[in-house]
């Protein structure tokens, strides 16, 4: 059984705190659109905070004397300090970093800075990516196995793609975040997967996906 | 986040020149195809003519409503027709409530000059007596912008005139919700607006488009196909060879425009 | 006197042909803007408002920024069109700035704004289309539109105009009703909580009176949050391709 959840109704009557959720007068209530199952709550939206040790792809926002200011699809920027660096980036390039610290006003600082060269990055809301990843990463290894592409997941819900079947690869990726509250989700990906590489035709891409960066050679 | 939107436009403004490289578009049309447009006329009643305009992800709002108001001293029997056009701040992250900035006025002037131009109306009907003509406001409301405001805003414009409807008049005052019947229309007219990357001209352009793009041009064109209003924006320039053909283009790709305003 | 040349009540009935709590027809739909983070339109009769949401974002200025929460900016605004008389000022005037002012106390409590220190979260109500009870309707609207673009909220809240025309309490008035009346009670309220969140009101009303406006708006606003709901599940729960045949 599921329910459609709304903010402001009762999901728990005992206290219990997760994402989109808050207690009151000892019941959970949730506080954005939720689906709940049997006595599981998923989100059906919700924004991205920074949480330390995430992996998250940024894009240079602004250059500083002291580093650089990271977009994170986020209410919230990073700040990637040049302390440490040893490459140097340019505003609109798409990297992949690592959250070390996230303060009480989410200000959160980057570390393990790395290019994306080439492919392509699309974003999703963050509440689908742990469906995106799978138990132990199966999804992400089943679109690669699928795609023949390299899959970057992003916990702030933007993801990378680059390699072969890229458009393949970014419109599975929009059905399981489209589909992500439904039950049978990995049966359903992989045939659908099956069905497309089979057919050798691939449906129009979904969404306006947009390159990570132009390739070096070009530049 | 939302105002990074205005990154993101210009990371995948890199990706739509790849793609125009290969005479592609971000979402498979024709260099020179519109968008699916539609029209939806009457949306608001209260207005004495209304519609709203669908271009893609684009839609403008448009509303007519009549007063009486004192003639210009130099037409003391010519009615008086004025354009304004809002970007409203829930259209874009990046527009904010205010007096209009130039784009907005660059739009409601664009659209006030087509209509103009073409002679759609005749304001020589307006006049109601001595000091006293009809004047008519016609208000451009841009909900949500995702390229070519433009196009979106002389469909609206012109689909509002096309809807409305005369006013009826009792002493020198508006009778309000009784009309004369429909505002009589000499003719129609739509805009075509190119943007032009890396030089190659795209016929209506959504964001990351127009963020590429390094040149505009939009041409009003009636529905007898004369050329009402033209406006070259942006830094690069056309050859007149350029212009002429993008005429043709214009007159060519804006008739389902004109056939359905007229509907 | 004026009023009851006029009648607004006839057979114990509304001319309108409503009966004393019956809601005007009320539709609701989610998403309507590609742009905006969240969005919403509403027609209440023959009221149209547009509602849409930015954030939370980057507070600019940033002196106006608040350590410990959100801010929240609304926007109330009427076209120029809007309404069935002469053509408006575009722009707020002074009765809209009043009017954001007090949607901005009701998000200001709706909102979980602790959860987004140093932002700002914009909301935005377009009246495109006016019959009394805009403010009422551009606030349920709003309210849709954060749930649209994510935002934690502590309730979806709703509300609904009570008056009294001709010595009689009714729910939902229109413009007619709302210029003829006695007295205009605008109120948004929170379910969860059972808190009035905007109360204005004009006229003179007795205490037993203002009992009974609050079991009406209470009442009133139940109805209108199943429609609020009912936009919601369609924008993210029944569009789903198969999603009727899982789960």
């Amino acid at each position: 059984m599921k329910d459609f959840i709304v903010p402001g109704e009762v999901v728990y009557d005992q206290p219990r705190r997760f994402d989109g959720s808050f207690v009151d007068r000892e019941k959970t209530f949730a506080s954005v659109l939720s689906v709940k199952y049997d006595d599981r709550v998923v989100a059906l939206k919700g924004l991205y905070t920074p949480v330390v040790s995430d992996y998250v792809i940024g894009i240079i926002k602004h250059e500083l004397f002291s580093g650089y200011k990271v977009d994170l699809n986020s209410p919230y920027i990073g700040m990637l300090s040049s302390r440490d660096l040893r490459e140097r980036f340019e505003v609109g390039q798409v990297i992949s970093v690592v959250i070390r610290m996230a303060d009480e006003v989410k200000e959160a600082e980057l570390v393990e800075p790395r290019r994306l060269w080439g492919g392509r990055v699309i974003e999703i809301p963050a509440v689908k990516i742990p469906r995106v990843i799978g138990r132990n990463n199966s999804m992400v290894s089943l679109l690669e196995q699928y795609t023949g592409c390299r899959i970057f997941v992003g916990k702030n819900g933007r993801v990378y793609v680059k390699g072969d079947n890229t458009s393949l690869a970014i419109e599975s990726v929009m059905k399981i975040a489209r589909e992500a509250h439904m039950h049978g989700l990995t049966d359903r990906i992989k045939s659908f997967l099956e069905d497309e590489t089979k057919a050798g035709h691939l449906a129009s891409e979904i969404g306006s996906p947009f390159q990570a960066s132009p390739s070096p050679e070009t530049k | 986040m939302a105002r990074e939107s205005e990154i993101l436009d210009e990371i995948k403004a890199e990706y739509v020149k790849d793609l125009l490289k290969q005479n592609k578009r971000v979402d498979d049309r024709g260099l020179m195809d519109y968008r699916a447009f539609s029209i939806e006329k009457g949306v608001f009643p209260n207005a004495e003519g209304s519609a709203m305009a669908h271009l893609g992800d684009t839609k403008v709002a448009a509303g007519i409503k009549f007063d009486i108001v004192k003639p210009y001293a130099d037409r003391p029997t010519e009615g008086v027709f004025t354009v304004q056009a809002e970007y409203l701040p829930l259209a874009h992250p990046t527009f904010e409530s205010g007096p209009p900035r130039e784009n907005a006025i660059e739009l409601a002037r664009l659209v006030d000059r087509g209509i103009r131009s073409a002679e759609c109306v005749d304001t020589a009907s307006f006049f109601v007596e001595e000091e006293k003509v009809l004047g008519m406001f016609l208000d451009v409301y841009v909900l949500d912008h995702n390229g070519n405001l433009a196009d979106c805003a002389a469909l609206a414009g012109m689909s509002a005139l096309a809807n409305a409807k005369f006013p009826k008049i009792e002493d020198g005052a508006i009778v309000r919700q009784e009309f004369k019947g429909p505002l009589p229309l000499a003719r129609h007219v739509v805009s075509a607006t190119f943007e032009k990357i890396n030089g190659v001209p795209i016929l209506d352009a959504v964001s990351e488009e127009d963020t590429a793009s390094d040149g505009r041009i939009t041409l009003a064109i009636s529905s007898d196909g004369f050329l009402c209003a033209a406006q070259k924006a942006k830094s690069a320039g056309f050859t007149s060879d350029e212009l002429l053909s993008l005429f043709d283009v214009a007159k060519e790709k804006t008739k389902p425009l004109l056939d359905a305003v007229q509907k | 006197m004026e009023k009851e040349k006029k009648k607004l009540i006839v057979d114990g009935k509304r001319v309108n042909g409503r009966g004393f709590d019956d809601l005007r027809p009320l539709k609701v739909t989610a998403g309507v803007l590609k742009r905006a983070d969240g969005s919403a339109m509403i027609e209440w009769g023959r009221n149209k408002v547009l509602a849409a949401v930015y954030g939370p974002r980057e507070v600019f200025p940033k002196h106006l920024s608040d350590v410990k929460k959100a801010i929240i900016n609304c926007r109330y605004s009427m076209a120029p069109f809007s309404g069935m008389e002469e053509h408006g000022r575009s722009g707020p005037n002074r009765r809209a700035i009043e009017i954001g002012k007090v949607a901005k106390h009701v998000f200001e409590n709706a909102v979980l704004t602790h959860q987004f220190p140093k932002t700002q979260i914009d909301i935005s109500m377009e009246v495109l289309q006016s019959d009394g009870g805009t403010r009422v309707a551009a606030i349920t609207a709003a309210s849709v539109a954060l749930a649209d673009a994510g935002i934690p909220m502590r309730d979806l809240v709703q509300g609904v105009s009570i008056g009294r025309v001709e010595g009689q309490l009714i729910v939902d008035l229109d413009k007619y009703e709302d210029n003829l009346g006695e007295a205009d009670v605008p109120l948004i309220v929170s379910l969860r909580s059972k808190e009035v969140l905007l109360f204005q009101q004009d006229g003179r009303i007795s205490r037993e009176e203002l009992q009974k406006m609050f079991e009406l708006g209470f009442k009133g606003a139940e109805l209108v949050r199943d429609v609020q709901v009912q936009a919601l599940r369609q924008r993210y729960f029944e569009t789903g391709d198969e999603l009727n045949n899982h789960g």
